[in-house]
């Protein structure tokens, strides 16, 4: 008997209907999240009670760690270097693992490893995500383990410690911190009449843009000032204008939302008039700084950790400027908003893993080795008593950041600890910058956006 | 030796026969089974549960809200997404196989250079989607790109490719199509080439010019290809995601559905059951896709 192949053969419409099924398939196992014991048991708070985390009595450290990072200013060559000198003078391995080029990134795949994945034992935390790892219970506090390593926070740049504390604990030590800088070129600033110093405030800017676009046939740049990309952090620069009007996304250390109060729609409503009116800004498409090192615009705000990449950028082809952010016609200082990112444990693994994590940030933030990284990357050195006479003798501009450090403020919650703010504000932003959207009406838009995403997402997890 | 006896020893060793075939199909089909059901089906139905939570990612806790996030998008986020996903879906599916096939004929035809231009054609569609994506991005930035360098020339300004919504698409569209067009030309090019030369001597013999040969002859002959390639290039384009994250990361005017689930959960909102109840929306229209297209679409394709 012979096998009836024809019969037994996949056909045409089976073999499509299979592709369409497994295509299906494949587009749920991509996007479905971590497996999980849901069962309805209510969203739960974060360990509020927990103000000095756990005890660390007779723990002894772990020999080897994972350290999850994005390696931010391309940080990466210098934070090995550091974990090379803690392995010679403590014994402990540190494995510097690359968990993505952003924030977003170590982010996404931290939260996935919570669902069974492997997790690390210390994790770059960034300003807006550390709350959310508070509120989901994944990091622990850092009171008693740090204590049992040995670690004190008391020479740490205070202002920086206070941006991971929430409910009296500490949830991370501050590591490659950053501001946002105002970056100009000096070639294009000496080439419209203007002093080599940034603007004390924005209206002092409104009147020198017109000078720097009437010099555009030397300068050859598009515009005098570039906004940073607004995928990148728009609501995090924007705080300065925001504040220097006497505005905000939201009141100071409150959920209020204020985004859609007089001030702030007048902050915006110039930062709209500069692009659509006055036409002397742009907005980036990528990275405003490369747009700075091309000479395609005379000034933007953005990173200190941008700093030494846009000095190798240019190169000699000009001087570059950087200078406090300016102020605004309510407030001229401080209207600078803290930013980068900082260092956490996670909670799921063993103790003895965790102290010689709380050791290793110990070695990675002590005052030598805080200054050696930010000479290598811009961000600045986060601890009080570091010696930075010879960075800055290397790098001039790096003082102009750490001076700036004196005169920040804590960023605004609305854009730190509600989750997805940041995306919702920059949509915002984007449509009243480039599709002509109204700012009032925007900004109410947001106001109820914000407010459902605090009621919805945050504030059960804080009662 | 009775008739029944006789009869029976054939039988034994055909159910023999019968019960080792089955047993070497359980051999070979039990461990890719297992695997799909494992990596497949299961996330599957897990994503089916998962979007009846209101469960942030990351979080061991969920609160179960029935078809919640179901209504949430039906009467929020629908309009705009499900619009995205089926103008970027027609035009990069009709455009990819439209300028795919207008490729294949050129292809087909004795030129100079064919080979090497076949090669050109196919070779961006197995560019990694990252690379072209960041590529594309220097060549649209409107400050420092490539054709902001071009349209200067000419006295003119780059468009605000990133910033508005409606160009963003445009742009991620065209990008799309250039990557994905050389796939759609070779399988053409494949089926241009199997159309029996006699038919077309025949056609030529009776007068017909070269657009009613195509018409009448060549178009019905390769039906079954364009069959295939319109499921297969629907699939694909519904499944989209790495040009649209290198090149629009915040998804403005990009956002389809694919994308829609990847920023609900790993965008800033980290809503994970949101997001499994698109992914799931995006499966079940895929679904319904294929059994249309079966059903009523494939009574249309001529099978030689």
């Amino acid at each position: 008997m012979l096998h009836d192949a024809s019969r037994a053969a996949i056909s045409r419409r089976s073999l499509l209907g299979l592709i369409g099924l497994g295509a299906g398939a494949a587009a749920l196992s991509a996007c479905s999240g971590p497996s999980t014991s849901a069962s309805g048991a209510g969203a739960g708070s974060a360990s509020a009670d927990a103000v000095g985390g756990p005890s660390f009595d007779g723990v002894t450290p772990a020999k080897t760690i994972s350290f999850w990072s994005n390696h931010p200013g391309s940080s990466q060559a210098i934070t090995q270097s550091i974990i090379d000198k803690f392995k010679a003078e403590s014994g402990i391995t540190v494995n510097l693992v690359t968990a993505g080029s952003t924030y977003e990134d170590v982010a996404q795949k931290f939260q996935s490893a919570q669902a069974g994945g492997q997790l690390p034992d210390l994790v770059v935390l960034s300003d807006v995500w550390w709350f959310r790892y508070f509120m989901q219970d994944s990091i622990i506090p850092l009171g008693n383990v740090l204590k049992a390593a040995k670690v004190d926070l008391s020479d740490y740049r205070q202002g920086l410690v206070a941006d991971y504390q929430y409910k009296d604990s500490q949830w991370a030590v501050p590591w490659a911190r950053s501001t946002p800088l105002f970056y100009y070129n000096k070639s294009h600033f000496k080439a419209a009449g203007l002093p080599d110093r940034a603007p004390a405030t924005w209206g002092e800017f409104a009147t020198w843009a017109p000078k720097l676009m009437a010099a555009r046939s030397t300068t050859k740049a598009k515009y005098a000032y570039e906004h940073p990309a607004l995928a990148g952090y728009a609501g995090w620069t924007l705080q300065n204008i925001l504040w220097g009007y006497g505005g905000g996304w939201s009141k100071k250390d409150s959920f209020d939302i204020t985004c859609d109060s007089d001030p702030s729609v007048k902050a915006l409503s110039y930062v709209a008039d500069s692009v659509n009116k006055e036409k002397w800004a742009g907005v980036a498409s990528t990275s405003s700084t490369d747009d700075l090192a091309a000479g395609a615009c005379s000034a933007t705000i953005e990173s200190t950790g941008s700093l030494v990449g846009v000095q190798k950028a240019v190169g000699s082809r000009f001087d570059v400027g950087v200078g406090f952010l300016p102020g605004g016609p309510v407030s001229t200082k401080p209207v600078c908003p803290t930013g980068g990112c900082g260092v956490g444990i996670p909670k799921g693994v063993d103790k003895a893993n965790q102290l010689a994590a709380a050791k290793f940030i110990g070695f990675l933030t002590n005052p030598e080795n805080t200054v050696s990284f930010s000479a290598a990357t811009g961000y600045l050195p986060v601890r009080t008593s570091a010696d930075t006479s010879s960075l800055l003798a290397k790098n001039p501009l790096i003082g102009t950041a750490i001076k700036q450090l004196d005169v920040t403020r804590t960023q605004d919650w609305a854009r730190v600890f509600l989750p997805g703010a940041d995306q919702e504000m920059a949509k915002s932003v984007a449509a009243i910058l480039t599709q002509g959207a109204g700012v009032d009406a925007t900004m109410k838009t947001l106001r109820t956006t914000l407010e459902g995403i605090y009621t919805s997402q945050v504030k059960p997890h804080l009662s | 030796m009775s008739a029944s006896g006789t009869i029976a020893g054939p039988r034994r060793r055909l159910n023999r026969r019968r019960l080792r075939e089955s047993l070497l199909f359980v051999a070979f089909v039990l461990p890719n089974a297992a695997l799909i059901a494992v990596f497949t089906y299961r996330p599957l139905i897990l994503n089916v549960w998962y979007s009846m939570l209101d469960w942030t990612l990351g979080s061991a806790r969920a609160t179960f809200i029935g078809l919640g996030n179901y209504r949430e998008f039906f009467t929020k986020d629908a309009g705009a997404v499900l619009g995205t996903t089926l103008i970027f879906t027609v035009v990069t599916v009709g455009g990819s196989m439209l300028i795919g096939l207008g490729l294949a004929v050129v292809l087909n035809r004795r030129l100079i250079g064919r080979n090497p231009a076949r090669a050109t054609v196919f070779a961006p569609y197995v560019l990694s989607g990252v690379g072209v994506g960041l590529v594309w991005t220097f060549i649209f930035d409107p400050v420092g790109g490539v054709l902001a360098a071009v349209l200067r020339k000419f006295g003119a300004s780059s468009p605000q490719w990133f910033l508005q919504p409606g160009l963003s698409l445009t742009m991620v569209i065209i990008v799309y199509i250039w990557k994905n067009l050389g796939y759609c030309a070779v399988i053409y090019l494949a089926a241009l080439q199997a159309v029996p030369r006699d038919l077309l001597e025949a056609a030529a013999l009776d007068g017909a010019g070269r657009s009613r040969t195509f018409r009448s002859i060549v178009w019905p002959l390769i039906s079954p290809t364009t069959f295939f390639l319109l499921m297969t290039t629907i699939l694909s384009s519904l499944q989209s995601f790495d040009l649209i994250r290198i090149m629009t990361p915040m998804g403005q005017g990009t956002t389809t559905l694919m994308y829609a689930s990847y920023l609900q959960a790993f965008g800033g909102y980290n809503r994970a059951g949101y997001s499994s109840a698109i992914s799931t929306i995006l499966v079940v229209i895929l679904l319904i896709l294929t059994v249309f297209q079966m059903r009523f679409l494939e009574r249309k394709v001529y099978y030689a």
